[in-house]
C-alpha cells in the first residue's frame, strides 16, 4: 500500500470510539506481554483493528506503532480493514478442489460482486478462500461464521445468500 | 578466555564471544550481512555459516553461536562456499541488478560478496520485487526492492535509537521492512539505519549522485555541534565535504551519530559562507582586504583597556580560545566571556564552589556502568542525542534504572520502566534540595559526608526543604520526592546527568551545587558509574571553561551587553557568537549592539549579529583547521583540516595571531605550539601533545576538593491566567549554526511553540495555528505544535531560530510567564 493509498484508507476510516479500546487496555495494562491479548480484544470489539486504535494502543502500551503494525501484518488473524458481519469461507484444499470448490468460489464472487478477502460495501459479507477447514469428508465445504455447509453446490450458494440476507446486522 | 581452532589455527577468544567475533579478533574474515558490532546477534542472513567439528560438521551461523573450549571450526570448506554461493544466488533472485546507478556501488556488502564468491550466473529465476520507492523525505531514500532483510535498520532504530520507526511487515515471501501502515519514514532522521544498511536500500539523499564511494577522501574529525565529542569521518571530494562516512569502530559511540552529526555538515560548503572581509562604509558593509579590516580592528584594540570586550563561541578550538584571551590581554582588557555568563555558570561557578574544579567528575562512559541514572530535564536526550543513545543502552541492555526529573516529558520517558517526575517549571533546585533533605532524614547519607566542609550549614539550610513543603511548590507528591531520594541513595552506583546551555537559564551555579550536594551526601562520587555529568552545550564548551575563557576579573557576558548599552564598552569583538538570536532579551541585546561604537564579528555566515557589525571577518569552519576540542567529559580530541579554506576565509587562530602581532605582541606560530602552552598550564592537560592524543583523544583528569554549598532557590510564583514558557534545545538543532545545515533544516525548519492537548483545547488552538506569545519583555508569533508530552500550563519553544525571535519573549529568567492568543 503506497502512502497515498494509506492516506485514502485513513480518510475512509469511520470515526472510532477510543473509549472502547481504553476499556480493553485498562484490563490488560499491567499484564506482561499484553500486546497480543489487547489487539485480539480490540479486534473483537471493533471487528477489525482501525488505524487510530492501533496508534492509541501503541501510545498507551508504550510500544512503537511500527511494531504493532508488524504484529498485525504477521498474524493472519488480524484485519486492518472493516470486515463483514458474516464471514464466508470456502475451502479450496485438495479434497474440496477436486470436488468443485473453484466453481463455488466463482459463484460467490458473481453473486456478491466481491473477490477474495474483500467485503461488500454494506459490510454484510466478507469472502475468503481458505486452504483447509479440516472437514474433507464434507467436501466441498463452506462456512459462514461458525455455521458449516457441506457438500456445497452452486444452488446452495443462492440459498446461503438468501438466508444470510435476512439475518440482522447486529 | 577459551582456546579453539579456526581454520587449523590455534586461537583464543573471550568466553562471551561468538564464533564470528572470535574469528574477527583473530584476523579471520567470515562474510556477513546482518551484523554490526553495536547490535545484538540476529542470525538473519545465513552468510556466516561455518562448520563445527563437534557439531558433526553441520553448518551453523557463526554470528549467533557462542564459542566453547576446544571448538574446531572451519570457515571456508567447499561445502560452506557452495552454501554461501547459494545464499547469494537466492538474494540476487529478487535483488535488482542496478549497481551502475545505485549510490551504494563500491560500498555494498552484497555487491562485494557477489564479486568475492564469483556468483556470475544464477540457477534460479523469479520476478523482481516491485515495491514503491519512498522518495518522500529529503534525507533518507528507501528502496525496499534492494533489501536483503538483515533487519539492521529496524534493530538499530529499536536497540540504540529507541525510536522504532522501522519494522518487519507481513511474513514469508511478502516480508519487507517498512513503517507503520506502510507510511513514509517519519522519525528523528539520525540516519543510523542508513549507516548500517549493507546494500542500497537506505540511502542518504543529500549524498546521492554526488560521488562514487571510492572517489572520496576520508578525513577523521570531531563533530562540531554539541559537547558529546562524537567522532566523524568526513567524506571529501573536490575540496567539498560531501558526506559523513560510517565507521563502526570510531569513538566511544561506535560511529553512532544524530541527525545533525550525520546530516548537518552542509554548512561547511554552504554557498552562504562569507568569503571576504567586509568593512562598513557609508552605512553599508563593503568588501575589503584582510589588511584593511584587521588594521581597523587593531587600531580600535590598541590600548583600548577596559573599553574593549570579547565574546567567543565555544565552537572555537582550545588553541584559538587561548589566543583570543591573549589578544584581549594585549589590548589591556579582562572583559571576555563565552556564553558562560549566561549559560555555563553551573560549570564555571557551581562546580568550582562544590568540587573545586570546573569540570564534571564523571564521563559519558560511566552511563553504561551505572545502576541508576537521575536525568534532570529530559532534554539531555535532545541536547546531546548520542548521550541519549548511551542512556537507552544503559537502560535496555544493562538494566540501569532511569529516573527523570523534568518540567515536561520526553523520549527518555518512554524507555522501559523509566519513571518521570514532572515538576512545575523553575522548582528544580527546590526539589533537589528536598531530595538532600529526605536523604538526611531517612539517614541514607554516607558516613563520610559529615567531614566535608559546609555540612552543618547545609543541614541547617535544608530544614525548610522537607518533602512536604517542596511538594506544594513543585507539584510533585511528598511520596514521590522521598522515592526519588531513596532510589538515588540506595543505588550502589548512581549518576546524575543534566544539560547546561544558553537555553537552560535555571541550570545555574546553584543548580550545580544542589546536584553536587546529593552526590557528596551519599558518597556517590569518584567511583566508576557514579557521579555527576554536566552536559555543556557546544562542542568545545568545556574547552572554553578549561582555557579560562570566562569572566574572572572582568565583565561577564550579560555585563558586557550592559556595558555596550551604557557606553562603557566601546569596542566589542564577537568570534562566532550570535547573541542577537541566542542570548535572552533580544531588545536589550540589539540596543546594546547598536550603541557600541565598534563591533567586530568573525563568523562563517552573515548572521543577524554580523549584519550589525562594523567589520566582518570570514572565519573557517572546523573542517578547515587544526586544533583540539574538549568534550563534556573532558575528552581532549585533535582535529585536522579536511579541506582547504573556503574563499579568503581565515581560521580564528590566524585572525587572532595577526592581531596580536599588530598590537606589538608575539603569538605562537602554530596551533601545536599553543597546545604546548595549554599542556603546560591548564589543569589536567599536563603531558598532552597532539601525537599522544592520537585518534581516541585523552581525558583530562579532574581533581575534586569537595565542599557543601547551600544553593539558593528562587521562588517561582505562578502568575494568574498565564502560562509558563520554558525554552530549550530541539533535537535537530544546536545553537544557531545548525540553521545552515540543510539536514536539520529539512526536518525542523522553523521555531514553534509546543503546548499540551488540554491547553490547546482551552485556547481553541489547532496544530500550526499562528499564536501571539507575549511576556513582559516582548512578543512574537509562533506556530502551535500540540503534543501529549507537555503538562498543562507549560509551553515549550526551541531557541535556535533567528526568525522565530523567541528571545523577544524570553527574558533570561528560569521561567517566563506568557499569555497566548490566536
Amino acid at each position: 500500500m503506497s502512502e497515498a493509498v494509506a492516506q485514502q484508507a485513513e480518510e475512509q476510516e469511520p470515526e472510532v470510539d477510543l473509549s472502547i479500546a481504553d476499556k480493553v487496555i485498562d484490563k490488560y495494562i499491567d499484564l506482561p506481554g499484553n500486546l497480543m491479548p489487547v489487539l485480539q480484544a480490540v479486534q473483537d470489539e471493533y471487528g477489525y483493528v482501525p488505524r487510530k486504535v492501533a496508534e492509541h494502543v501503541a501510545e498507551r502500551l508504550n510500544v512503537y506503532p511500527s511494531q504493532i503494525y508488524g504484529v498485525l501484518t504477521f498474524y493472519a488473524q488480524f484485519h486492518l480493514k472493516p470486515r463483514g458481519r458474516f464471514i464466508i469461507r470456502v475451502c479450496v484444499g485438495t479434497a474440496c478442489h477436486v470436488s468443485g470448490a473453484p466453481r463455488i468460489v466463482e459463484t460467490f464472487f458473481d453473486k456478491l460482486h466481491i473477490g477474495h478477502a474483500e467485503t461488500t460495501p454494506d459490510l454484510r459479507y466478507t469472502f475468503e478462500k481458505v486452504a483447509c477447514l479440516g472437514a474433507c469428508g464434507m467436501a466441498p465445504l463452506a462456512m459462514v461464521n461458525d455455521d458449516t455447509f457441506g457438500k456445497m453446490t452452486v444452488q446452495k450458494v443462492d440459498e446461503i445468500i438468501a438466508e444470510y440476507n435476512q439475518r440482522p446486522m447486529k | 578466555m577459551v582456546n579453539l581452532t579456526i581454520d587449523d589455527k590455534q586461537v583464543t577468544a573471550p568466553k562471551s564471544a561468538t564464533i564470528y567475533e572470535a574469528a574477527k579478533i583473530n584476523g579471520i574474515k567470515i562474510p556477513i550481512l546482518c551484523h554490526d558490532k553495536k547490535l545484538k546477534p540476529f542470525g538473519a542472513c545465513r552468510m556466516c555459516l561455518v562448520e563445527v567439528e563437534q557439531m558433526k560438521g553441520r553448518q551453523i551461523p557463526a554470528c549467533t553461536t557462542p564459542v566453547t573450549d576446544g571448538m574446531i571450526i572451519r570457515t571456508s570448506t567447499p561445502d560452506i562456499i557452495k552454501a554461501r554461493k547459494m545464499v547469494l544466488e537466492l538474494l540476487l533472485l529478487n535483488h535488482p541488478i542496478d549497481c551502475p546507478v545505485c549510490d551504494k556501488g563500491g560500498d555494498c556488502d552484497l555487491q562485494n560478496l557477489t564479486y568475492e564468491y564469483q556468483v556470475n550466473a544464477n540457477r534460479f529465476s523469479d520476478e523482481k520485487f516491485h515495491h514503491e520507492i519512498d522518495y518522500s523525505n529529503p534525507l533518507i531514500e528507501r528502496d525496499m526492492n534492494r533489501c536483503v532483510l538483515c533487519g539492521k535498520c529496524a534493530r538499530i532504530c529499536d536497540e540504540i535509537v529507541s525510536f522504532g520507526a522501522l519494522t518487519f511487515i507481513s511474513r514469508g515471501i511478502e516480508t519487507k521492512i517498512g513503517c507503520e501502515f506502510e507510511g513514509s519514514l517519519n522519525c528523528e532522521f539520525c540516519g543510523s539505519c542508513v549507516s548500517v544498511c549493507p546494500v542500497g536500500s537506505l540511502l542518504a539523499r543529500p549524498f546521492k549522485f554526488k560521488a562514487r564511494f571510492w572517489a572520496l577522501t576520508n578525513q577523521k574529525s570531531v563533530c562540531s555541534y554539541c559537547g558529546t565529542g562524537c567522532n566523524l569521518t568526513l567524506g571529501v571530494k573536490d575540496n567539498k565535504v560531501l558526506t559523513t562516512v560510517y565507521d563502526e569502530n570510531q569513538g566511544f559511540h561506535n560511529g553512532q551519530l544524530c541527525c545533525r552529526g550525520r546530516f548537518g555538515y552542509q554548512f561547511i560548503n554552504s554557498d552562504k559562507r562569507l568569503t571576504t572581509p567586509l568593512v562598513r562604509k557609508g552605512g553599508a558593509l563593503m568588501e575589503a582586504s584582510w589588511d584593511e579590516a584587521l588594521e581597523l580592528v587593531a587600531t580600535r584594540l590598541r590600548g583600548a583597556g577596559a573599553s574593549a570586550a570579547a565574546l567567543a563561541t565555544p565552537r572555537l578550538t582550545n588553541e584559538e580560545l587561548l589566543l583570543f584571551k591573549k589578544l584581549m590581554e594585549a589590548a589591556g582588557s579582562a572583559n571576555y566571556d563565552h556564553s558562560a555568563g549566561y549559560a555555563h555558570a553551573a560549570l564555571t561557578k557551581g562546580f568550582a564552589r562544590s568540587f573545586g574544579a570546573t569540570a564534571s567528575p564523571s564521563t559519558i562512559l560511566d552511563i553504561q556502568k551505572s545502576d541508576l541514572l537521575l536525568v534532570i530535564k529530559t532534554d539531555s536526550y535532545e541536547t546531546h542525542p548520542v548521550i541519549g543513545f548511551e542512556i537507552n543502552m544503559a537502560v535496555k541492555n544493562k538494566g540501569a534504572k532511569l529516573n527523570i526529573l523534568s518540567d515536561k516529558r520526553g523520549k527518555l520517558s518512554k524507555l522501559p520502566d523509566a519513571k518521570t517526575f514532572v515538576h512545575t517549571p523553575g522548582s528544580e533546585i527546590a526539589v533537589i534540595n528536598s531530595l538532600a533533605k529526605a536523604i538526611l532524614d531517612e539517614k541514607l547519607a554516607a558516613g563520610s559526608a559529615v567531614s566535608i566542609p559546609g555540612y552543618a550549614d547545609l543541614e541547617k539550610a535544608l530544614a525548610g526543604f522537607t518533602p512536604d513543603a517542596v511538594a506544594v511548590q513543585s507539584g510533585l507528591s511528598a511520596a514521590a520526592i522521598k522515592q526519588l531520594a531513596s532510589d538515588y541513595a540506595k543505588a550502589e552506583k548512581a549518576l546524575i546527568i543534566f544539560p547546561v546551555g544558553n537555553a537552560y537559564p535555571g541550570h545555574n551555579a546553584d543548580m550545580a551545587s544542589a546536584v553536587a550536594n546529593l552526590a557528596l551526601l551519599t558518597g556517590k562520587l569518584g567511583t566508576e558509574g557514579s557521579g555527576v555529568l554536566c552536559m555543556a552545550e557546544k562542542n568545545n564548551s568545556q574547552g572554553a571553561v578549561d582555557m579560562g575563557f570566562y569572566a574572572t576579573s572582568g565583565l561577564q557576558a550579560g555585563q558586557i551587553m550592559d556595558g555596550c548599552a551604557s557606553g562603557a564598552i566601546k569596542t566589542l569583538f564577537l568570534a562566532g557568537e550570535n547573541p542577537v538570536v541566542s542570548y535572552p532579551n533580544r531588545a536589550v541585546v540589539t540596543t546594546a549592539l547598536d550603541k557600541v561604537e565598534f563591533l567586530v564579528v568573525s563568523d562563517l555566515f552573515m548572521t543577524e549579529t554580523a549584519a550589525m557589525a562594523d567589520v566582518v571577518l570570514p572565519a573557517c569552519s572546523f573542517a578547515e583547521k587544526e586544533g583540539t576540542f574538549t568534550s563534556v567529559d573532558r575528552r581532549v580530541q585533535h582535529i585536522k583540516p579536511a579541506i582547504r579554506k573556503v574563499g579568503q576565509s581565515r581560521t580564528d587562530f590566524e585572525i587572532f595571531s595577526t592581531l596580536i602581532a599588530k598590537l606589538g605582541g608575539q603569538a605562537p606560530a602554530a596551533p601545536a605550539a599553543v597546545f604546548g602552552e595549554i599542556a603546560a598550564s591548564a589543569p589536567g592537560y599536563a603531558g598532552m601533545s597532539y601525537a599522544a592524543l592520537g585518534e581516541t583523544g585523552a581525558f583530562a583528569p579532574v581533581d575534586i576538593t569537595p565542599a557543601f554549598v547551600v544553593p539558593k532557590t528562587v521562588a517561582v510564583e505562578p502568575a494568574a491566567g498565564k502560562l509558563a514558557l520554558v525554552i530549550g534545545s530541539v533535537l535537530y538543532h544546536n545553537g544557531t549554526l545548525s540553521q545552515f545545515g540543510e539536514g536539520p533544516m529539512y526536518v525542523c525548519p522553523e521555531g514553534y511553540v509546543e503546548l499540551s492537548r488540554g491547553d490547546a483545547a482551552k485556547l481553541n488552538v489547532a496544530e500550526n495555528d499562528l499564536l501571539n506569545v507575549t511576556s513582559a519583555a516582548g512578543s512574537t508569533k509562533l506556530k502551535a505544535r500540540i503534543s501529549s508530552r507537555m503538562p498543562e500550563g507549560v509551553l515549550f519553544s526551541p531557541y535556535h531560530f533567528g526568525a522565530a525571535e523567541i528571545n523577544r519573549v524570553w527574558s533570561g529568567a528560569p521561567v517566563t510567564w506568557v499569555t497566548v492568543t490566536k
